[in-house]
């Protein structure tokens, strides 16, 4: 599965490059500007995984959820220092990347180590914190595992995309390395027992032990270079003079000692409050949230889903002269297309590289790929329902006088909505349940509530549970009331 | 001399190889009843169709009310498409509808009559066919003979010049064949300009002005009914009288 994710991932890095290579000269022409560009709009856009304490992890402060963190620290100072206004975005640590490059984000603080792969791609700032690897593991299993040479035939895991997931591959012989897009996942699957071990930042790990009681923490003994364990912000290819702001502000925190003096104790203050209350009625915001944006998700796709379908599934069914027969034939390839491709990547596509284009918000562009998706599907089902109704209905509205659009609007799709009502309804089910995919982009529906608690009070089971439930009562409550409208249909 | 209100000139119509209309030429004047009968598959429907164009014709000319059909742009022919009002074999009305707005839709939809003038006018068409209890039922919960004579009310909603009826009692049971003659024959005396195909020889004779037998592709009679009953012309006619009164 994240294998696949990072395919994916790959993939629409690809077409993005593609495209930012069509649009290189705008991209030059930007390079001199980089830094009024930010100062003109007054804010700083951070993209940041916020599953990472004390780097950066979601916590409730006066009862609303906020991400926070010693890299948001840093963020802060930065903007401060130029001036503007700090914004953070969300978002899993493998799209970073790609939000960067697209101009979804200014900037990358997300305990990011400058690689040199990655310096291909973007551009780093100094260090501005010097970390070091640990290996959290069950308390229960202090006395087998003593450092990254004891997992012989076992399993480690580590953050898919991360420096120590490729490290941990590297360094290792006999041992499996798991990657995960979350480090909650990797402390749920280390608690069951799926591994062994997670690989993480030292901080991390020392949030982690102090936070539960059944881990952890050994040293790595991972051999690396300054570049592996080192932290720095990420800012797009070229962009010289922002690199060289932020640099004078990253040179401050690492000569004042800011980060172990005042970010580190300050995150470590967010985690201990965060932890008091691991019960998951006091999360109730996070997952109202999350059912306000599913909902929000589902129906506005189910709308304008509904609305395509409609249009498309009259151009294929449309017959005679030139245009009739292009559109037929281009709508005949969209339903094609839309169904013969993963929704994921849709939804990446949408947000990434249309995002090139114009700059949609994360929100929008998951509702417009799940209508451009939907659409597809819903066409099918119209067309079938159109098919469905005796040729004597259009005949009798014809000999009426009624145009060919009147009959189609006032007497045939009528009732082919009502032939088709119950598939229209599952349609509905379905994309309440698969909305869940836009979480990838950042947009806070119920799985993304789901892993920002997750994270929050290192519980692994009980908001999948809870989730569940939710999802559960939505489905049903929403399958109820459209058998209502259905029997309420059945007059004939 | 009146003149025609429909005109027919050599009209034809092939669907593939299956040459159903050959060369058809024939005219039908302002208040006459005129009665179509011929064997099965003899293109009676598709001639019906085509004189309100629901079939386009492969040549020849459909003329009505002076106008040619056949050269007329679609929104043209949708407006005289209004004044043919066309009744079904298998009645085809809108079954999510009720009989009160099956009857509504199309002047409301199309002539832009207001909801309150519909109502009024539905109701007093719905008087004409005695069925003005049934307004609020959907066509599922009616007879045969009910759905018919509701699917003629709404047919004359939009005050039509002329009617066409293809067969409309040929799927009803027959103790309410009458129900719909008599709706017929009351139209036929206040005037209106009707092309009946029908197997009600009684009908024909007693309410036809003029009787077509078509078979072959060809009108191959045109006569009065007395004539065409007592004394049929060509062989394939008397074959067909013979078949078919027995
Ligand atoms: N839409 C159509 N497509 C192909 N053939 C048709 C179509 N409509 C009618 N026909 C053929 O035309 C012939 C005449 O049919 P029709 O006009 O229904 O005859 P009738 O009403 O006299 O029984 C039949 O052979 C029928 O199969
Ligand atoms: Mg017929």
């Amino acid at each position: 599965m994240k294998k696949k994710l990072i395919l994916l991932l790959a993939l629409v890095l690809t077409v993005v490059t593609g495209f930012t290579a069509l649009s290189s000269t705008t991209a030059n022409a930007a390079t001199d500007n980089s830094l009024t560009k930010v100062e003109k709009k007054g804010t700083l856009v951070m993209g940041t995984s916020p599953d990472y304490p004390p780097y950066e992890f979601q916590a409730t402060v006066h009862g609303k959820s906020k991400i926070v963190g010693m890299d948001v620290a840093v963020g802060k100072k930065i903007a401060k220092d130029m001036g503007v206004k700090l914004v953070v975005k969300s978002m899993s640590f493998d799209s970073l990347l790609v939000a960067l490059q697209t101009g979804k984000v200014d900037m990358v603080i997300s305990g990011m180590n400058p690689t040199p792969a990655r310096k291909k791609n973007v551009d780093f700032t100094h260090t501005y914190y010097q970390g070091g690897y640990s290996i959290v593991i069950n308390k229960s299993d202090k006395g087998i595992y003593k450092d990254k040479d004891s997992f012989v035939g076992k399993t480690i895991g580590a953050q898919t995309g991360s420096t120590m997931y490729n490290e941990s591959k590297k360094q290792t012989s006999g041992t499996t390395v798991k990657g995960m897009t979350s480090v909650s996942d990797l402390i749920l699957a280390l608690q069951s027992h799926k591994i062994q071990g997670v690989a993480m930042e030292k901080p991390s790990a020392q949030a982690y032990v102090a936070n539960n009681k059944e881990l952890a923490a050994i040293p790595s003994k991972f051999d690396l270079s300054a570049s592996d364990t080192s932290a720095s912000v990420a800012f797009a290819k070229g962009s010289d003079a922002l690199v060289a702001k932020a640099n004078k502000s990253v040179d401050q925190i690492k000569n004042q000692n800011l980060v172990n003096k005042d970010y580190l104790p300050a995150a470590g203050k967010y985690l201990k409050t965060n932890t008091v209350n691991t019960s998951m009625l006091h999360y109730w915001k996070a997952f109202l949230t999350g059912i306000e944006y599913t909902l929000i998700i589902t129906v506005c796709s189910v709308f304008f889903g509904f609305i395509m379908g409609v249009i498309l599934a009259l151009a294929r069914m449309g017959q005679g002269g030139v245009v009739r027969t292009g559109l037929r034939w281009l709508a005949t390839a969209y339903v094609e297309f839309i169904r013969g491709t993963p929704m994921m990547v849709q939804v990446m596509f949408v947000y990434f590289g249309l995002g090139l284009i114009v700059n949609l918000p994360a929100l929008t562009s998951g509702i417009i790929a799940i209508s451009l998706n939907s659409g597809a599907y819903v066409a099918e089902y119209i067309r079938g329902g159109i098919n469905s109704v005796d040729d004597g209905q259009t005949e009798a509205a014809r000999s009426l006088g009624m145009s060919s659009g009147a009959t189609m609007r006032f007497v045939v799709l009528p009732q082919a909505l009502k032939n088709i009502w119950p598939s229209l309804g599952n349609e509905f089910i379905t994309l309440i349940k698969d909305s869940s995919i836009v979480s990838i982009i950042g947009v806070s529906e119920l799985i993304f509530q789901s892993n920002i608690v997750r994270s929050d009070t290192y519980r692994g089971v009980a908001p999948i549970a809870v989730i569940m439930v939710l999802y559960f009562v939505l489905t049903f409550t929403a399958s109820r009331i459209l058998n209502y409208f259905e029997r309420r249909m059945q007059h004939d | 001399m009146t003149k025609p209100i429909i005109e027919v000139k050599n009209l034809a119509k092939s669907f593939g190889k299956n040459d159903v209309l050959k060369d058809i030429t024939e005219q039908v004047n302002p208040g006459q009843v005129i009665v179509v009968i011929g064997p099965s598959g003899g293109g009676k429907s598709t001639f019906l169709r085509c004189l309100n164009l629901l079939e386009t014709p492969n040549s020849g000319e459909v003329d009505f009310d002076g106008q040619n059909l056949t050269t007329l742009d679609t929104k043209k022919v949708n407006e005289l498409r209004e004044q043919m009002g066309m009744v079904f074999q298998g009645f085809n009305l809108f079954p999510n509808m009720t009989v009160l707005e099956n009857i509504k839709l199309a002047p409301m939809k199309v002539k832009g009559m207001d909801d309150a003038a519909a109502t009024k006018r539905a109701h007093e068409l719905l008087d004409q066919v005695n069925l003005d209890d049934h307004a609020d039922a959907f066509p599922s919960n009616l007879s045969g003979g009910q759905a018919q004579r509701v699917a003629i009310a709404r047919a004359l909603a939009m005050d039509p010049k002329v009617m066409l009826f293809d067969e409309p009692t040929s799927a009803l049971d027959p103790e309410m064949v009458g129900e719909v003659l008599n709706v017929m024959q009351e139209l036929a005396n206040q005037g209106m300009t009707m092309v009946v195909v029908t197997h009600e020889m009684g009908f024909a004779k007693s309410v036809a002005d003029r009787v077509w037998f078509m078979a072959d592709g060809y009108i191959q009679e045109n006569n009065t009914p007395d004539e065409f009953f007592s004394n049929p012309q060509t062989d394939r006619a008397k074959d067909f009288l013979s078949k078919i009164l027995m």
